[in-house]
Order: structure tokens, then sequence, then C-alpha cells
């Protein structure tokens, strides 16, 4: 038989390789492709949340319509409500419109006033109060536009959806391109989305991120304060001390098995006990925390277990030989060894719990929450929201504008999640160690 | 230079893991300023009884020792005995070199640490300077004692170990197979310092070489599917053993 020719054995064996590489290299390409689409979506429709179109004015702060006193008292001044300054900056609005010689028929007042967000009055409020002295003078201000005309520059608004749409009218359109082209109106950079609270359903464009993520901050500090040492604690226990019987076999496939517990039933369990029994707030970070704490708690005590285990028994041979007590051992030598592998583990953790929803869901983290919560440890207590809950709040409203702001907040996520695991990955490399 | 005073006393020393009698009714006396040589087959007992010594086998859950070790006349398994603090004086090397992946000066030196062995930095740069030079190490490594000890070679790894071992100044020191995972030239070199050490210690050897055996040790005790088969004189073991089993062994019939 020649070694030049294969043999029908041989050339079957082949076959079946070629066949197993091309079913791999198929798999890798339909999870890069799923990929590709998934980051195509989220980033085509959630980009335009970071840019927000401003309309750029200045507005005559006039002291018979803002502070009729004359004492610039800041407690005096909050008798006038948002509607005063949206008098205001409407007459602002209109007359920027005249100087500019903008001409559109039929547009009214009422046309104008409306392309404003209902919120820019709040924002020229919060402005004059925090600085009195504003008041008299005439100050450039970049306020908010509506909805529908952010909509309008983002190319989500069209003339033929304004014909029919009762919020907007072509004429409002044809005004907001006569303003950009005067330089009136602009889209800018966004910093509003990622600072400022929710909005309400009116209001799409003031609509930010701020509060949910400092509930999802002060959640995986919880998690991060108890997950991480109750965890270790655990593992440490289990793993290097505890006997080996039928009652830690017993404890390790309990574990085993709540790593694999549905998210939900942790917010149920969460809801009865923290809520219902021990009386915590609603809404609160506290409780979030410790719903998650629960969920990650296995995980972490998985990959501590894992990455003690990973450390040879030679390490702790050669510290109980020179008379090292059993603790010494393991915090002199088998810890640090560890450390690597029990910071990813917890890392990767707190990356689940930062994306977790559904019991945030149960525990009422869902709320409408404008107040951002307080400084800790206080702040732990009042009612926030959490990133991931905020995009399924933000997916169901109901005006367009509001899936735009999801997948802004996907990516605000996605960003969060990716430097979790950056850091992840980064922790190995740096401490990994060879023995 | 043999002051023949006897350093540890095995008195019927049973061995079991879970159900396996691994070591049946064993008595041997240690000698001080002695090497000891364990020889016999694998799978004989020879480590388990080494481990006996220092009480090194409580970290087997299912290990379950018999009968009595006497050191100093105080019996190291009395429940008042801390392992710990015997551990100190009887001090261990171990097959595989195993220095922490710490800097060869942290390795010398955590002995006498946690034992509070020293009092000053200056104190302890000395006990492990000293420790070194008696394993034979301290020209190879005193300029490079922050280096790693997990980069030096195999022969270096272990005799930082027994630098290591011999720092915490201990009474006894026990060896298993310290050589079998080295080189013939660091194996001779190791083979050198435990002649040495005996001036100091009492060292207890566990070898799979006859030829080690008989090469480093005053007193061989031929262990055999857990019986101490024989013991006494190197000499006299490897040229008029009294039992068969020893005399086929060193002839090379059973292994
Ligand atoms: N950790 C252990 N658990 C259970 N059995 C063991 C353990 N260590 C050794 N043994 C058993 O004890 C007997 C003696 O082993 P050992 O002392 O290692 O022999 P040697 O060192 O002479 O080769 C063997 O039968 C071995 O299977
Ligand atoms: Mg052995």
């Amino acid at each position: 038989m020649s070694l030049l020719a294969q043999d029908t054995r041989t050339k079957r064996r082949n076959a079946a390789e070629r066949r197993f590489r091309r079913y791999g290299l198929t798999a890798i390409g339909i999870s890069l492709a799923a990929l590709v689409m998934l980051l195509t979506s989220v980033f085509s429709s959630g980009l335009g949340a970071f840019r927000q179109t401003f309309i750029h004015i200045p507005i005559t702060l006039t002291e018979s319509a803002l502070d009729k006193s004359g004492t610039r008292d800041p407690d005096v001044m909050h008798k006038v409500t948002t509607i005063g300054y949206a008098r205001v900056i409407n007459a602002a609005l209109a007359q920027a419109i005249a100087d500019n010689g903008i001409v559109i028929d039929g547009l009214t007042d009422d046309d104008i006033a409306d392309t404003i967000s209902k919120e820019a009055p709040a924002q020229v409020r919060d402005a004059v109060l925090a600085n009195p002295d504003l008041v008299g003078q005439t100050v450039s201000f970049s306020i908010l536009a509506n909805g529908r005309v952010d909509g309008y520059l983002k190319g989500r608004v069209s003339l033929e959806s304004a014909a029919i749409d009762t919020k907007i009218s072509t004429r409002q359109l044809a005004l907001a391109d006569a303003m950009q082209d005067k330089g009136l109106m602009s889209r800018d950079f966004n910093w509003a989305f990622i600072t400022a609270a929710d909005a309400s359903d009116q209001r799409p464009e003031a609509a930010g991120l701020g509060v949910a993520i400092l509930g999802s901050l002060y959640m995986m500090l919880v998690v991060l304060c108890l997950a991480l040492p109750l965890g270790v604690a655990a593992s440490i226990y289990l793993e290097e001390f505890a006997p080996k019987n039928r009652w830690t076999d017993l404890i390790e496939v309990n574990i085993a098995n709540l790593a694999a517990v549905p998210s939900i039933v942790f917010g149920i369990l969460g809801l009865a006990i923290f809520i219902n029994f021990a009386g915590l707030p609603q809404s609160a970070p506290i409780v979030g925390g410790l719903v998650l704490t629960l969920m990650t708690l296995p995980t972490i005590i998985i990959a501590t277990r894992a990455s003690l285990k990973a450390v040879p028994n030679s390490i702790r041979d050669a510290a109980l030989g020179v008379g090292a007590s059993k603790m010494q051992a393991v915090f002199h030598h088998v810890l640090p060894l560890a450390a690597p592998g029990i910071l990813t583990g917890a890392i990767l953790g707190l990356a689940q719990a930062l994306g977790e929803t559904a019991p945030l869901l149960l525990i009422g983290m869902v709320a409408f929450v404008r107040e951002y919560p307080g400084a800790p440890p206080e702040g732990f207590f009042d009612p926030a929201s959490a990133l991931p809950v905020q995009i399924y709040n933000w997916t169901q409203r109901a005006d367009p504008a509001f899936v735009e702001r999801a997948s802004g907040a996907i990516i605000v996520l996605l960003v969060f999640l990716l430097v979790l695991n950056a850091t992840a990955i980064l922790l190995r490399r740096r401490f990994e160690r060879r023995w | 230079m043999t002051t023949e005073t006897t350093k540890m006393t095995a008195r019927s020393v049973q061995v079991f893991y879970g159900d396996n009698h691994a070591i049946k009714d064993v008595d041997v006396d240690i000698l001080d300023n002695t090497v000891t040589a364990f020889i016999g087959p694998s799978g004989c007992g020879k480590s388990t009884f080494l481990r006996c010594l220092n009480r090194m086998n409580d970290t087997i859950d299912i290990c379950r020792v018999q009968g009595e070790i006497l050191m100093q006349g105080e019996n190291i398994y009395d429940p008042r005995v801390d392992p710990v603090q015997l551990r100190a004086k009887v001090g261990m090397v171990f097959q595989k070199p195993n220095p922490f992946p710490k800097s060869i000066y942290d390795n010398v030196a955590y002995g006498p640490k946690i034992h509070g062995l020293t009092r000053s930095k200056a104190e302890l740069d000395e006990v492990v300077e000293k420790s070194l030079r008696r394993a034979a190490l301290w020209a190879e490594v005193k300029d490079r004692l922050h280096a790693p000890g997990t980069g030096l070679s195999g022969g270096q790894q272990q005799r930082l170990c027994i630098a290591r071992a011999i720092a915490t100044n201990p009474e006894v020191l026990l060896m298993d197979e310290p050589c079998s995972a080295l080189d013939p030239i660091a194996t001779a070199q190791v083979e050198e310092l435990i002649d040495e050490l005996r001036t100091q210690f009492a060292v207890v050897i566990v070898t799979h070489s006859m030829q080690q055996a008989a090469r480093v040790s005053q007193r061989t005790a031929f262990f055999h599917l857990g019986n101490l088969v024989e013991y006494g004189e190197t000499g006299q073991i490897f040229t008029t053993p009294r039992d068969p089993r020893t005399e086929s062994y060193i002839t090379g019939r059973i292994g």
C-alpha cells in the first residue's frame, strides 16, 4: 500500500474532520452575525439618545415677571412657578424668530411655544433660582426642544408623519428648518441623558439615567460589601476547614442548585423577607442590593471554591510543615494565590447582578423616581431606579422618543458591563501566578 | 560524633486510611545526630509513617493513628499537644520542591516570623543567612534574596525548602524522597548537605534508592506492606540482612 494514496479509512476520517471544522466555523459565523446584528440595532437606535436638540436664544429675564418684590431673595422667587417662566421663554423665542426674519405662513404663537420642551421652563427656573442676580439681564440659554422637533432633526419624525400627528404640525417643522439655518437650533451632546432623572411621558427629551445609574451603583456597593466577604468566608470554610461529610456534601449541592434558581424567585423572596417581614422601604437600593446579594452569593462561592481548589496542596503542606496553623496557611499563602480568581468571579457576579431585572421589578424598583437618592448610607433607603429596570420602563412608554432612550440606556449598561469584564480580565492577567 | 541519644520513639504505631491498614504495629527509635533511612517498595507506608512523626497525617480526614510516638518522653499524639507547635520542632521537606511563590528571603523568614523567633529585622536577616548557609545555598542566592523562590532550579528549590525547614531551628528533620525530582548533580549536593545536617539534627529520610540509603544513612528501616521488617545499622542491613524479605528487596527481587 503506497503512502502517497489515502486508503478509504483515512479518507473517511479526513472527511469527518473537514465536516466538523465546517460545523464549527458555521457556529462561530452565526454567533458573530447575531452579535453584530444586536450591536448594530442597539447602536443605530440608541446613539441618538446621546445627542439632543437644543434651542439657543437670548432670554430677557424681566424683573416684573420673575421677581416682583425686587429682593432677589430665592425664597420669595420660589413663588413664581414654571408657568411664569414659560411665558418669558415663549416671548423670547417669538422675539428671536422675528429678529432673525423667519416668516412662516400660518404660524401661531402657540405653534412657536410648542416647539419648546415642557422641561425648558424648569431648566431656566433652576438657573435663575441658583443665581438670582440674572434677573433683569438678557442671558443666552440653550433650552431643550420638544421631543417631536428633536425627532424631526434625528429623522424619526417626517413631514408625512407630522401631517397626521396632533402633537406637531408641518408648520412647526418648517420653523425648525429655518431655526437650524439661522443657528438658533442644533443637536449637541447631551450630558443630561447620563446625569438627569427620569421624566414624565410628556417630556421624553428630558429623561435621563442619573437616578438609575446612582441606584445601580448603590446596589452594586451593597452587593460588593455583603456578597464578597460572605461568599469568600463561606468558601474558605467549606473548602479548607469543614470536614467532608454528608452535611457538607448537601450544602455543596444546594449552593450549586442555588446558582441555577431563576432570578425572579429571589425577587419573591426579597419581597417577602426584606419588605413584608423586615419592613424595609420599597424601591430602595438596599433591598435591591440584598436581593442581588442573595443571587450573587452562589456565583461568588462557586468561583472562590474553584480558585481555592486550584491552589496546589503542596503550598498548604509547605506552610503546615513549617508549623503554620491552618488559618495561617490559608490566609498567608492560599488566599493570596486564589485572590485573582476570586476577584474575577466576584466581578463577573457583579456584572450579572448589574444586568438583572426581574427580581427588581418585584421589589418595586420599577417605580417612576424623579428625586436622586441621598448620599450613602441614608441614600440606600431612598427610592431609586436601576439601569436594567429603567430600560424596561422606557420600552413600556407610549412616545417613540423613549424607544431611542431605552436603546441609549442599553448602550450605557453595555459600557458598564464591558468595563467590569475588562477589569476582570486585567486583574487575571496582572496577578496570574505560576507555581 | 554519633551520640546515640534517642530523639523519638515509636511504639506499636498503627495507621488506617479508612479501612486500609497502612502501618501495622511499627516500633522505631529515631536517634539524634543520625540519618535514619526508610526504604521499601512503593506503597509500603514509608511516607505514611514519616508523616506520623510530625502529625502531618492530621490533615488527612480519613487517616487514623494509634499507638504512641514519644519525643523526649512526651507522646506527640497526646490530646494536649498542639500539632502546630510540634511541627516547629519537627521540620519537613517534601518530595517535590514546594517553595512559596514569594521571595527567597520570605520563604526562609516565614517560619521564624510566625513562631516569633526573632525580635528585630536584623535578627531575622541573620537567621535567614544562617539557614541558607547551612542549606549550602547562600553563595548562590545572596545577591538575589528578593527574587522569587520559584525562579530557582529544582535542586536550588529543594535546598531552599531545607533552609526554610531548618530556619525554625527544629530538632528533627523529616525528608520524604527529597531527591526524587532532582538531577544527579543536585542529588549529590543535597546528599552532601544531609550529611552536614546530621551534626545538628536527627534526620529521617525516605528514599526509594538503596544506594542513597547506603550513602547517607547510619540507620535503615525496611518497610514492606505496612510492616517494619527490619531496622538496624545501615551497613548491617545491606550486608547481612536477617529477614529474607529484606534480602530479596536489596538484591532487587521485590520492589
Ligand atoms: N492520603 C491517602 N489517603 C488514602 N490512602 C492513602 C493516602 N496516602 C497513602 N495511602 C495508602 O497508604 C499506603 C501507603 O502509602 P505511602 O505511605 O504513600 O507509601 P510509600 O510512601 O511507601 O510509597 C498505600 O496503600 C496508599 O494507598
Ligand atoms: Mg511516598
